[in-house]
């Protein structure tokens, strides 16, 4: 018993220590993470985190290439710095944590710019529309979050705007979470779930792909933007990337991303609704 | 680090740790009664079954529990089998706990030298009572420390359940920080209550490793 005691006391000692070195470390943040525009000019190399299985934003193909709408976008911008792009996988909940960590300079993974998220890391220009969506089974279409009962269960993806606007505007609604995409998508085409809830971007090219299911509910929530988004504090990649975004508008660069990589999905009448040219949102 | 926040993610904690225990515990129970019925039917040499449970056993020790999982929630229902989140981590945690609980059985009740059984029949005793008797309450004191070391692993490996949408204790950490993104104070949570759940069970099995002293052989 007395070694047992021993044990414990040794382990309580190290657990304070290391709680010690945590606090430690959350209070000198002055040693920056992140990386100068000079600096991955240097190196030759930029970290841009991506989706890997988010069609037709970011997926990779069936030759293991980065698709999609953004990684079109993240192409350029490799062009365009004159710099060697390496894409790294991210899932939508290590999106911000990729950033302050700076395991990449900048997400380009279809990421929504809320007030939240804008405390922790810095967004630059739009250049997606976006609101938010819910699809549901044919066989009992959901048009209104007041349809959803008690029993029924909301298919949600962690670290997503829909699990926000869920979880605070609507506590009541139990959610299933999910922590990728594809996960959530085999599990709702399994018949788990009374709904999904998503961005409607990404619920209308599910059901235009799966056949059985209908986006009830098209548009949800406040109409947002998606930009990209660098660490906190990054000010010249920040400034670099919206100049970029102004520049690349004015040769109407996202309307042809656009029409490369989500005509497929969402034919030619989304094209206005969704595409954000030069930063400026229209008004509505 | 901000103990308001802390306090304020305490409740998901908790109730993560609730599931997890109530998954985690189940998950074990099951395991041990398919590691006993899997051990006799080895020990006792019982034709095919044997093979069947040699087969299984190997089949679950040498695939990850996220491969296993995957397959029982994501693969099952393309042939009509839906089975809930809970079920599925019961399910999946026990049958993986089986495989290595029969193999630590197994073991236990091989440590006991033939010589005993053999005198034991010699004294007249029957097969049922040379097994109640003699070899179970040897082997499963012998079994005790893999036995605990087992539970342990399979209350961990419970930190894959995210796939599966069940908030566990680590899937209520990465939702949490990817919804407010306070990582530091998210992660130490995350390692004290894992701590929490698991100390006891370590000091309990060492506990109950010198209690069981009693009936080693040559004592």
């Amino acid at each position: 018993m007395k070694h047992t005691l021993k044990k414990v006391g040794a382990l309580l000692l190290g657990l304070t220590l290391a709680a010690f070195t945590l606090v430690g470390c959350g209070s000198n943040g002055d040693k920056t993470v992140y990386r100068t525009v000079d600096e991955i000019k240097d190196k030759g190399t930029i970290n841009i985190g991506v989706f890997s299985d988010k069609s037709p934003f970011g997926y990779v193909d069936e030759n293991g290439q980065y698709q999609g709408y953004d990684v079109y976008f993240g192409n350029r911008i490799g062009a365009d710095l004159g710099v060697k792009i390496n894409y790294v996988s991210t899932e939508a909940a290590n999106r911000i944590e990729y950033l302050q960590t700076g395991k990449v300079d900048i997400i380009l993974a279809n990421f929504t710019v809320t007030e939240k998220r804008a405390e922790e890391v810095d967004f630059t220009l739009p250049y997606m529309n976006v609101a938010l969506g819910v699809v549901s089974p044919d066989s009992r279409v959901i048009t209104s979050l007041d349809e959803i009962g008690p029993d029924d269960q909301v298919i949600v993806i962690s670290g997503t705007t829909a699990e926000t606007y869920l979880e605070e505007t609507h506590p009541e609604i139990k959610l299933q979470k999910y922590d990728a995409y594809a996960e959530a998508k085999t599990a709702f085409e399994n018949g788990n779930g009374c709904a999904w809830a998503n961005d409607n971007t990404e619920v209308i090219a599910f059901a235009i792909e799966n056949p059985g299911f209908t986006v009830g509910i098209p548009s949800l929530g406040s109409a947002d933007t998606i930009a990209a988004a660098v660490t906190k504090g990054n000010a010249t990649l920040l400034d670099w990337l919206n100049n970029e975004i102004v520049e690349l508008g004015k040769e109407n660069f996202f309307h042809a991303d656009s029409e490369a990589t989500l005509l497929d999905t969402y034919g030619k009448d989304y094209e206005d609704t969704l595409v954000v040219e030069g930063g400026v949102v229209a008004a509505k | 680090m901000d103990f308001n926040v802390i306090i304020s993610y305490l409740p998901r904690y908790r109730d993560a740790l609730l599931l997890t225990l109530r998954v985690g515990w189940q998950g074990v129970f099951l395991a041990l009664a398919v590691g006993i019925l899997c051990a006799v039917v080895i020990d006792l040499k019982i034709p095919v079954l044997r093979r069947i449970v040699g087969f299984y056993i190997e089949l679950f020790r040498n695939t990850p529990l996220l491969v296993q999982l995957f397959f029982l929630y994501f693969a099952l229902p393309k042939i009509g089998l839906l089975i809930s989140p809970v079920v599925c981590g019961t399910l999946g945690l026990g049958l993986l706990g089986g495989a290595y609980m029969a193999e630590t059985f197994r073991s236990g009740l091989e440590n006991i030298p033939p010589i005993q059984k053999e005198s034991a029949e010699s004294l007249g005793m029957t097969r049922m009572q040379v097994f109640a008797y003699v070899v179970l309450p040897q082997a499963v004191r012998s079994s005790v420390p893999g036995m605990m070391a087992n539970v342990i692993f399979l209350l961990k490996e419970t930190s894959v359940f995210s796939t599966i949408s069940l908030m566990d204790l680590m899937f209520t950490a990465k939702d949490l920080i990817g919804m407010y993104a306070k990582t530091i104070e998210c992660l130490t949570m995350l390692v004290v209550f894992y701590l929490v759940m698991l100390l006891p069970v370590s000091i309990l099995g060492s506990i109950l490793e010198r209690r069981l002293r009693f009936a080693e052989f040559g004592d």
